[in-house]
């Protein structure tokens, strides 16, 4: 446990120590410095406890707090391994994006301090066994991410994104202190193993705790109803923290809702289903909102939303396996789940930089303008190509091998005589095969219209690309990670077995055919790699004659960039057979008379929940506030009147009382 | 072993040259209905042959891409092939949940074809695959149901288990078998570019989906392009195949009754072609849904016949 700790204070004091530096440079390099350190130590901690070790420490903190307990169970190890890793690596890139803002003497020091922090609380909060510690840290953590996606506070629309998520995460805070105070109560204690013991055979209690906990975790992790401030606070962040909070940050919500999970011992059937319903419709509406998205960080936000989901998908379906008490069905759920949340983190922070990167250099995140990228930045192309392959679940990188666990664990499921879940299943299972299919479309539509073809304006001409070692190394060793991870799914199917026994209880279980499947699946990763290498060493010995032209275009020789393909027209013929689920606002001036001056097309889709449901919603709400302005009037002498009045009510109250 | 040698070298053979007597069939039925006399059925391989051969032309505005996709599309495609059950309801790598990483193979590829027909900057081509990706969220999502039912039904989570759908279940086994087939037949008028839903004769046409993908390939990379497709109609005739053949016949009497049965289906998707006109865009997905709705219907027999409900 020193590890842990010498980690997190090198984290905590890089930061402040970066505060009294007067380079701005030298300030990123500290906190970049001490994350990197921290995350080896807190590493080295948790490895520990995978293999074994007790990781734990506890200390009295006042009659508030009671006894704190900070350990390392195998759940928590495995958060902190990717929460290290991908933070350091995030700040490492920020060297690189943020000497632009240097250069245009932007102040870093509250972002660079907040950072640390961030990192440092997530830490916490994975570790943490006390329900108002967790709570604190959890709000810690909650605070330096809001600060962290304003930096560029100057705009207004950062400002508005950033309340936005304030406000979220507030919500969600209510529901999750909510969700401890009746634990609490119940078992008058904070720690989280008196929980364990209260929710054990208390199936009523235990699915009130997790509906609550599942509303609170499931906003910070963006589930469909809760998504709403993700595609806002995304693009309003600058790209590494971008990366953070979707590769990381969400997924202590997961944790969240994992925690509470391991809480209870049969999680019954209902709250199963509820989250798998949530699930699928998360997955399937973020790919919906993402195909229909022309800016790039917001298009990936949306993304989240749709892994997220696919993650609840894997969780859902391990609950429904341990309710119907059928150990496969469970492990393979949780395993595909579980690794999907990491697998997701690297893909995912992959684009997210590389979508950094693109910025820096075109200054738009709008793809509608972007174009032939391919040629000025071919590094960051294939390094965006590879992250989109595995975001659409393909082989051989790691986006598969979470994907076909879950598969192949509803697959399973399909066997439990159980009609409900024969139909759940059947169902998820296809609407897992229309989220994938629906992936590749929105990628192969952002690829292209970013990476390829022609430019389509000035912004993509004449770029040049940075690949200073700062900027390349995070990308390339996530990149590598993914592919690693996908032509390698043994090794690290075993290291989710040792996650996944906290959900199972160490029931033994018969998996030799799953570690043969992960087995082969190997060999057919590397396999199918080297077929494709193959052939294309053999086509290029196979010399031909070749010449140069510009692209057919049905007898024209004189194409231009604005005949390409656009974004919008690409995801057409699919947005326009689910036009009802989406908010069209469209400002049409048609052409008119004989010699029209001039004519203008603009259409754009909203999400149908902001549009519909929360502006309504929160429209109603205001006007209801609206009628108590009366009383807050402004004048002194009113609101002693007022304390005047509550405390007689008070006194009354309590002389009737009693 | 050496008789699964065998069947690995024919099944091998199979994937390789069947394609090319499947659209050699394809195309003399459509002469035959047309009156005409029509090429020898072995015409595909030659031009195949010959595209291999003739020099290319390459667009200034594509990048690697370009190249290297026709070699992924090939080169998917076939390693696919391996995991669906082709002669004899016999796969070469036979493991449990194949049909996942069967299907997620041929992503990867359509994946590559899309970018690579973007890679183009042409309007005609980014039509055709914005039509194409589209068609295929689709079909996906049904086929998934279908072959996941067939897993409940035998019991057994192998793609070739597919085989024992009649056998296990009698007149059940035989009605699911009966709308399988339609389906993924359905599925290959789709996915193979066949009419009603594309016409692979003719490479100008606005309405046009996954030919005019391939509008810049020539040379080299055009020719595996269209092996690739061969090869994808010949896996997805083996699938419908293998419903059909009830399992437990010698293998004689099994290989024998595959290959009458590809041919049959070959002769058949010419008479569909000569019989129907292509459909207009907007009823394309109509006629896709046809697909999604047999899938929802053999889940629900499925689902019926293991419950009794």
């Amino acid at each position: 446990m020193e590890n842990f700790f010498t980690g997190i204070i090198i984290i905590i004091f890089g930061a402040f120590i970066s505060l009294f530096l007067k380079n701005q440079n030298h300030k990123i390099k500290l906190t970049s410095i001490s994350a990197v350190i921290g995350a080896v130590f807190t590493i080295v901690s948790a490895i520990k406890a995978l293999s074994g070790t007790l990781e734990a420490y506890s200390f009295y903190l006042g009659p508030v707090f009671q006894n704190v307990v900070i350990s390392l169970d195998n759940l928590s190890a495995f958060f902190v391994i990717f929460i290290s890793l991908m933070s350091a690596l995030a700040i490492v890139y920020a060297n690189g994006y943020l000497k632009k803002y240097i250069d245009n003497k932007k102040d870093i020091s509250a972002h660079c301090l907040f950072f640390n922090l961030l990192i440092a609380s997530m830490l916490l909060v994975v570790s943490a066994k006390n329900a108002l510690w967790f709570l604190v840290v959890w709000e810690i953590m909650s605070l330096s991410s809001f600060f962290l996606v304003i930096f560029e506070n100057d705009k207004k629309e950062v400002i508005k994104a950033g309340v936005k998520y304030l406000v979220y995460m507030h919500v969600s805070v209510v529901f999750i202190i909510l969700m401890f105070a009746v634990l609490s109560i119940n078992s008058s204690s904070l720690d989280f193993d008196q929980f364990k013991i209260l929710l054990n055979n208390n199936s009523a209690l235990c699915n009130l705790v997790f509906v609550l906990g599942f509303i609170g975790f499931g906003i910070k992790a963006g589930f469909t109803p809760f998504h709403n401030w993700l595609p806002d606070a995304h693009p309003a962040a600058p790209s590494h923290v971008s990366a953070v909070m979707s590769g990381v940050m969400i997924k202590t919500g997961i944790y969240g809702i994992l925690r509470v999970l391991s809480f209870i011992q049969h999680p019954s059937a209902q709250i199963g289903y509820f989250v798998l319903i949530i699930s699928v419709i998360s997955a399937l509406y973020g790919v919906l909102y993402a195909i229909s998205q022309h800016d790039i960080k917001r298009l990936l936000a949306y993304h989240s939303i749709e892994n997220i989901g696919i993650i609840g998908i894997g969780i859902a379906t391990g609950m429904l396996g341990l309710t119907y008490n059928y150990m496969p069905v469970a492990i393979l759920g949780f395993a595909g789940g579980i690794l999907h949340i990491f697998n997701h983190s690297i893909f995912k922070e992959l684009l997210f930089l590389a979508a950094g990167s693109i910025y820096t250099k075109v200054h738009t995140r709008d793809i509608e303008i972007l174009g032939g990228l391919i040629k000025p930045m071919p590094k960051t192309a294939v390094l965006f190509l590879v992250a989109s392959i595995a975001i659409c679940g393909l082989p051989p990188f790691n986006g598969f091998v979470s994907e076909f666990l879950i598969y192949f664990s509803m697959l399973k499921g399909l066997m439990i005589n159980n009609v409900a879940f024969f139909i759940a299943s059947i169902l998820s299972i296809a609407a897992l095969a229309l989220v994938g299919t629906m992936a590749i479309l929105c990628f192969t539509k952002v690829f292209s219209i970013v990476f390829l073809g022609q430019p389509r304006s000035a912004a993509a001409e004449d770029v040049k690309e940075d690949t200073t070692i700062s900027f390349i190394f995070p990308m390339i060793l996530l990149a590598l990670f993914t592919l690693l991870i996908g032509v390698f799914p043994q090794y690290v199917f075993n290291f989710m077995m040792s996650v996944v026994n906290i959900f199972t209880r160490n029931n033994a279980v018969n998996l030799s055919q799953t570690i043969t499947v992960m087995q082969t699946l190997s060999y057919c990763a590397f396999g199918l790699c080297g077929f494709i290498l193959l052939l294309f060493v053999l086509k290029c010995l196979f010399k031909n004659k070749h010449e140069k032209h510009s692209t057919w275009g049905c007898g024209y020789n004189k194409p231009t960039a604005k005949m390409q393909y656009s974004a919008s027209s690409y995801a057409s013929p699919f947005i326009k057979t689910l036009t009802p689920l989406f908010k069209k606002v469209s400002d049409i001036k048609k052409p008119r008379a004989l010699f029209p001056a001039e004519a203008h097309f603009e259409e754009h889709l909203e999400d149908v929940e902001e549009a519909y449901f929360l502006e309504p919603f929160f429209k109603t709400v205001e006007r209801f506030f609206a009628k108590f302005e009366k009383i807050q009037n402004g004048n002194i002498q009113q609101y002693i009147a007022y304390g005047l009045v509550f405390l007689a009510l008070a006194l009354l109250s309590v002389v009737i009382l009693g | 072993m050496d008789k699964n040698i065998a069947i690995i070298m024919i099944n091998i053979l199979t994937v390789l040259f069947v394609p090319f007597l499947v659209l050699g069939i394809i195309n003399k039925t459509k002469a035959f209905w047309g009156g005409r006399k029509g090429a020898s059925v072995f015409q595909p391989f030659y031009n195949t042959i010959k595209l291999f051969k003739k020099d290319k032309t390459i667009s200034t505005t594509t990048s690697w891409i370009f190249n290297f996709a026709p070699v992924v599309v090939f080169a998917t495609t076939l390693f696919a092939a391996f995991f669906a059950p082709m002669v004899n309801g016999y796969s070469i790598i036979n493991i449990a949940g194949a049909f996942v990483i069967f299907s997620y193979i041929l992503g990867l590829g359509k994946f590559f074809a899309l970018i690579s027909a973007m890679d183009t900057g042409s309007s005609f081509e980014g039509m055709g695959a914005s039509r194409e990706a589209c068609f295929t969220t689709i079909v996906e999502p049904a086929f998934f149901i279908i072959l996941a039912s067939t897993v409940v039904l035998s019991g057994n989570y192998n793609f070739n288990s597919i085989t024992n759908t009649i056998s296990n279940f009698q007149s059940y086994g035989i009605l699911i078998a009966v709308l399988a087939s339609i389906s993924l037949l359905v599925m290959l008028l789709i996915e193979c570019s066949r009419i009603p839903v594309d016409d692979p004769s003719t490479h100008l046409e606005l309405t046009m989906i996954h030919e005019v993908m391939i509008l810049d390939n020539s040379g080299f990379d055009f020719a595996l392009l269209s092996w690739a497709s061969g090869i994808k109609m010949v896996i997805l005739m083996s699938l419908i195949a293998n419903f059909i053949i009830p399992s437990g016949l010698n293998n004689s009497l099994n290989i024998l009754l595959y290959y009458l049965i590809i041919f049959v289906l070959a002769v058949l998707t010419g008479t569909i072609e000569s019989a129907i006109a292509r459909l207009r865009m907007s009823h394309v997905f109509e006629f896709i849904f046809v697909m999604s709705s047999l899938a929802l219907v053999i889940a629900s027999l499925t689902a019926v016949k293991i419950y009794g409900v």
